[in-house]
């Protein structure tokens, strides 16, 4: 394989991007460095202030149009990838803002932190480009290179050493597995690039290969089985760090996962949609069981990250443009609800101390604002209208029907109410039980403005999704002309 | 002003719940002066919709239609018919005498009354909707706040019905793993009444899915549907049930109803009556909406199911109300079997008996809403809910037992009430069909006279005990003016129900011609499906 490396002005337009975030990174870090006089929040506010510059240019992106691919494939900027970018920087803007109040309370490298959030961006930006399995391999692990780090950032506590390694071992077996998945692929197809394995003819080695490349990437999103590191990793890490990997990279993954199925396998498609359907019934159903038993609030939303995990899949198991239209608005809802819930937690333990489901009783005493909000998400996250989750749960439903995928979505209905029974636990101890100790709460600025952010996206999603629709729907029209309403898998499953 | 009526209908409480987010802590006077404007202004745009309905037209009215998805078909449509119209306006009576009723609620009354209202408007929503996705967003939406106004302002039942649970709070339920709260607790009703409501709801979420997906016509519209929806066999009949058993579990029907009266015991005042009054008929509606407007064929084969656990409702709901001591108890099981009374009207598929179930259910939103409200009174000022050890309460409250003998003759259909039109209706409509659910309902007409005149009896006449000797009548104006409200309602339509008649009339006649006339999928349909 032989690049053109002759790279011309419109080649560079299509990584301004991922170039504006690198020099900004690299600017941060010279400053960090540099001068002994700026404080970790201005260091904060400036890596929003790139991350929002970036987030700009790949709306000029969008509204224009500028699409195209470079290195033969290996890197590709169409909509899809576009609109991926624009919810990993979303994430990381909000994710950034609400560090601000946590890293004071580290004790070493607080202006590092928020280099390494940026550094792990930088590789999910680039995952959601990933055109073909190279630079799948090389992406994933350059994104979570940086989580490796922050997972275990503070250094003296022990959960955060133990989340830290846990997820190391982990992490590194998975690349292993992908690796292995790769070369696999490639032994039996002679090609690395999505579009071209689309047209060679199954085989067992393909098929093993392809197996161990979603094992690595169930791994990322936390499916079962492959989320055996979610509930220690989120209880340990740093609660900003939590909150972080809690979105970004599962959206990574999820673009990888959609680019990978619907463009190299979709001739394979009722294979993997059975693969789907047990991933997505299982995570779900899982997910949401153990939930019940959760009594660390961060442990509960890992596990509820799980079973929303799960409900993402009914789009895969749907495997038609509608499925993907409706798990990258389900994503969206997701975003808001998830790391709403998570600047909650941030900005209540910040002040007691603690995670403990038990010690949000009577939230709602302490500070209305807070339990309100809290309310709002996770009411959101169990699918209650008026909020996003809601229309997120009903879009992936329709398609899901549409596709007669009937025993899925007896599942998923079902699976609604589990969730909603813990949810409610946790709304319970903010309102009905009174507080042990009833000092009002108060909470820092930024905080309240990733928060404000949340419910803002939560209500509009909710009560007027149209737009965000119709983004989702032109951001997937490649995948117009993906095999219609008639899988047979769902005939054979669903009956 | 006319086009707009059901956007301001719908809008006032939830615009209200949205202002009162912003109003302070501290101004408790003027949170509930935001509360009683916006759904006085609710209750003034719902009187005009009810009386400003066209009969000679019939049909839905006061239509607004904006698109909201086309990917998905769904589009904010909203319209009244002779149905749905009288439930409108019953809502918003219940929802401005609700805000009077807990007029008196310290803790917390902002997110009181944002809770309330937003139970009300999500309530008056399905009763407006002409898109099905609207009519589930509504109806799952309204059933949130309840655990809310429950498990907050609600009330431990502390054992009073000694059947379920004599050791009280310790004694867990029998899943004692998902319920550990201890069964008589307010937080374990509201979690079996949310839990229970949002089970029903995703069952007819799926027929609602099905009927989307199954029709072709990748639209939520119920008039599309409606028009041009066929569905037969198989696939009808599951639809059909899904729909049925999904929204009559908030009915509630018979096997369906052990929710309710945990929940109603567990409420305040004013939960209790938006519970009773508006929230249960959103299981009738709605199968009237999807079920009758839709699969017309197939409810004519399967209604009958209706008319059999009917009779078990009446008779068990009447039966555990005579032996409950517990006030809130007993209206909480004569609700349930007055349910019973709604589904046979409506099973018996005769436009005299269809009719009286919509009035029915119109009348007994002021009935139940009257009694409870009284029922809440007396718990505020006596702090118990337990029959035996009340007594006499009438030396101190004059009043509010005169009200309370008014509000028993409305539960048990007295002429002059606007139950009494109904009952009748419901009982000479329906004899034709079914003789022996009428047996039944008149056998629980009878019922109905013994547990509550035990109730008033024990609560009101007697010796007064000397413990609530100090307990205090309804005094203010904004105390009585609820009762009087209601009692006005009910007394008024009770007289001059002409008007009321024709405009549930005006709706009932069309569906049922479409019902009746089609040529039977089965051979047999069962008239007599029990002797």
């Amino acid at each position: 394989m032989t690049f053109d490396l002759a790279l011309t002005g419109s080649d560079l337009l299509l990584l301004l991007p991922e170039i504006l975030l690198t020099l900004w990174l690299c600017l941060m870090v010279c400053l960090d460095f540099s001068m002994r006089k700026i404080t970790h929040q201005n260091l904060a506010y400036l890596g929003i202030g790139g991350v929002l510059a970036t987030l700009v240019v790949l709306i000029w992106f969008d509204l224009t149009g500028i699409t195209g691919t470079l290195f033969k494939n290996m890197f590709v900027l169409d909509r899809l990838a576009i609109f991926f970018k624009i919810f990993i920087l979303l994430a990381t803007a909000l994710v950034m803002c609400s560090s601000i109040d946590s890293v004071r309370t580290f004790r070493f490298f607080k202006g590092e932190y928020y280099f390494l959030v940026l550094m792990s961006t930088l590789g999910m930006m680039f995952m959601a480009s990933a055109g073909d399995l190279l630079s799948v391999f090389v992406t994933v692990e350059f994104s979570t290179f940086g989580f490796y780090v922050l997972v275990a950032y503070l250094r003296d506590d022990l959960r955060s050493s133990e989340a830290g390694l846990k997820f190391f071992i982990l992490g590194v077996f998975a690349a292993g597995l992908l690796a292995y998945g790769i070369s696999l692929v490639y032994g039996e197809t002679g090609t690395l690039i999505f579009s071209d394995i689309a047209g060679t003819s199954g085989s067992y080695g393909m098929t093993i290969g392809f197996l161990l490349i979603f094992a690595a990437l169930g791994f990322k999103i936390g499916a079962v089985p492959f989320h055996s590191w979610i509930p220690d990793t989120y209880q340990g890490a740093p609660t900003p760090v939590t909150a972080f990997l809690s979105i970004a990279p599962k959206g990574a993954a999820i673009a990888i996962l959609i680019r990978m199925f619907y463009v190299a396998l979709a001739s394979f498609k009722p294979m993997w949609v059975l693969l789907f359907i047990a991933g997505s019934i299982l995570s779900m159903t899982y997910g949401n069981i153990v939930a019940i038993a959760q009594k660390n609030i961060k442990r509960l939303l890992a596990y509820s990250g799980i079973a929303q995990i799960g409900n993402v899949l009914i789009g895969l198991a749907a495997g038609t443009k509608q499925g993907s239209d409706a798990i990258l608005f389900y994503l969206l809802t997701y975003l808001f609800a998830n790391l709403g819930a998570f600047a909650v937690v941030i900005g209540v333990s910040h002040i007691i101390k603690s995670d403990e489901i038990e010690d949000y009783s009577g939230l709602n005493r302490r500070s209305p604002f807070l339990a309100a909000s809290m309310l709002l998400f996770l009411l959101s996250l169990a699918g209650v209208p008026p909020l996003a989750g809601f229309i997120g749960k009903l879009y992936l439903f329709v398609a899901a029907i549409d596709q007669e995928l009937y025993t899925l979505l007896i599942f998923g209905l079902i699976n609604i109410i589990i969730s909603m029974y813990y949810y409610l636990i946790v709304v319970k101890k903010m309102y009905i039980n009174e507080p042990l100790d009833p000092s009002p709460l108060t909470v820092s600025i930024p905080l309240k403005t990733v928060v404000y952010v949340g419910i803002a996206g939560t209500l509009l999603l909710g009560i007027y999704p149209k737009p965000f629709i119709d983004w989702a729907v032109s951001a997937t029209l490649m995948f117009s002309n993906i095999a219609g309403p008639t899988a047979a898998a769902g005939s054979i499953f669903g009956g | 002003m006319s086009e707009y009526a059901l956007l301001i209908i719908l809008f006032a409480p939830f615009l209200g719940a949205v202002a009162l987010i912003f109003v302070p802590r501290r101004e408790a006077l003027l949170t509930r002066l935001v509360a009683a404007t916006s759904s006085g202004i609710c209750l003034l745009a719902s009187l005009y919709i009810f009386f400003a309905y066209d009969i000679e037209r019939g049909g839905f009215q006061f239509v607004q239609r904006f698109p909201w998805s086309e990917e998905l078909g769904i589009a904010f449509y909203l319209g009244v018919d002779g149905i749905g119209g009288p439930l409108v306006l019953a809502s918003a009576i219940l929802l401005f005498a609700g805000v009077f009723v807990s007029w008196h609620i310290q803790d917390r009354t902002k997110e009181f009354y944002i809770f309330l209202l937003i139970l009300a408007a999500a309530t008056i929503g399905v009763f407006m909707s002409l898109d099905l996705f609207f009519l589930y967003f509504f109806y799952e939406m309204s059933v949130l706040p309840m655990y809310l106004l429950l498990g907050i302002w609600g009330s431990h039942t502390k054992g009073y019905l000694s059947m379920t649970d004599p050791e009280g709070r310790r004694l867990r339920d029998s899943v004692g793993f998902i319920f550990n709260f201890g069964s008589n607790s307010k937080e374990y009703a509201a979690m079996k009444l949310t839990l229970f409501l949002s089970a029903g709801a995703v069952v007819a979420l799926m027929g609602i899915l099905l009927i989307y997906h199954f029709s072709g016509l990748h639209t939520f519209d119920i008039l599309v549907l409606r028009e041009q929806a066929h569905f037969s066999g198989t696939l009808a009949t599951i639809i059909w049930l899904l729909i049925f058993f999904g929204f009559a579990s908030i009915a509630p029907i018979w096997p369906l109803h052990s929710w309710s009266p945990v929940g109603h015991a567990a409420a305040p005042a004013a939960t209790s009556m938006l519970h009773a009054g508006v929230l249960m008929k959103l299981g009738h509606f709605s199968i009237i909406r999807v079920g009758y407007e839709i699969l017309p064929e197939t409810t004519r084969d399967l209604i009958p199911i209706a008319a059999i656990l009917c009779v078990f409702s009446i008779i068990y709901g009447g039966l555990v109300s005579y032996f409950a001591k517990d006030t809130k108890y007993v209206i909480g099981y004569s609700s349930s079997s007055h349910m019973g009374y709604i589904f046979l009207g409506m099973a018996a598929l005769d436009y005299i008996s269809l009719t009286g179930a919509v009035i029915y259910m119109f009348a007994h939103a002021l009935a139940t809403g009257m009694l409870f409200a009284m029922a809440g009174w007396v718990y505020d000022q006596t702090h118990t809910r337990d029959i035996p050890s009340l007594g006499g309460l009438v030396e101190r409250m004059p009043f509010l037992a005169g009200a309370f003998i008014v509000a028993c003759m409305a539960s048990i259909g007295m002429p002059g009430t606007v139950n009494f039109i109904a009952e009748v209706m419901i009982i000479v409509g329906s004899w034709q069909k079914y003789p022996f659910q009428v047996i039944v309902a008149v056998l629980g007409i009878v019922l109905t006279m013994a547990y509550l005149f035990r109730m008033m009896r024990g609560l009101f006449y007697g010796r007064l005990v000397p413990e609530y000797a100090h307990v205090q009548d309804t005094h203010a104006f904004v105390d009585r003016m609820p009762l009087l409200l209601m009692i006005f309602c009910s007394i008024s339509l009770g007289i001059f129900p002409g008007h009321f008649y024709e405009v549930v009339r005006s709706t009932v006649v069309p569906m049922l011609d479409r019902i009746n006339q089609v040529a039977p999928l089965l051979t047999q349909t069962s008239t007599s499906f029990l002797p």
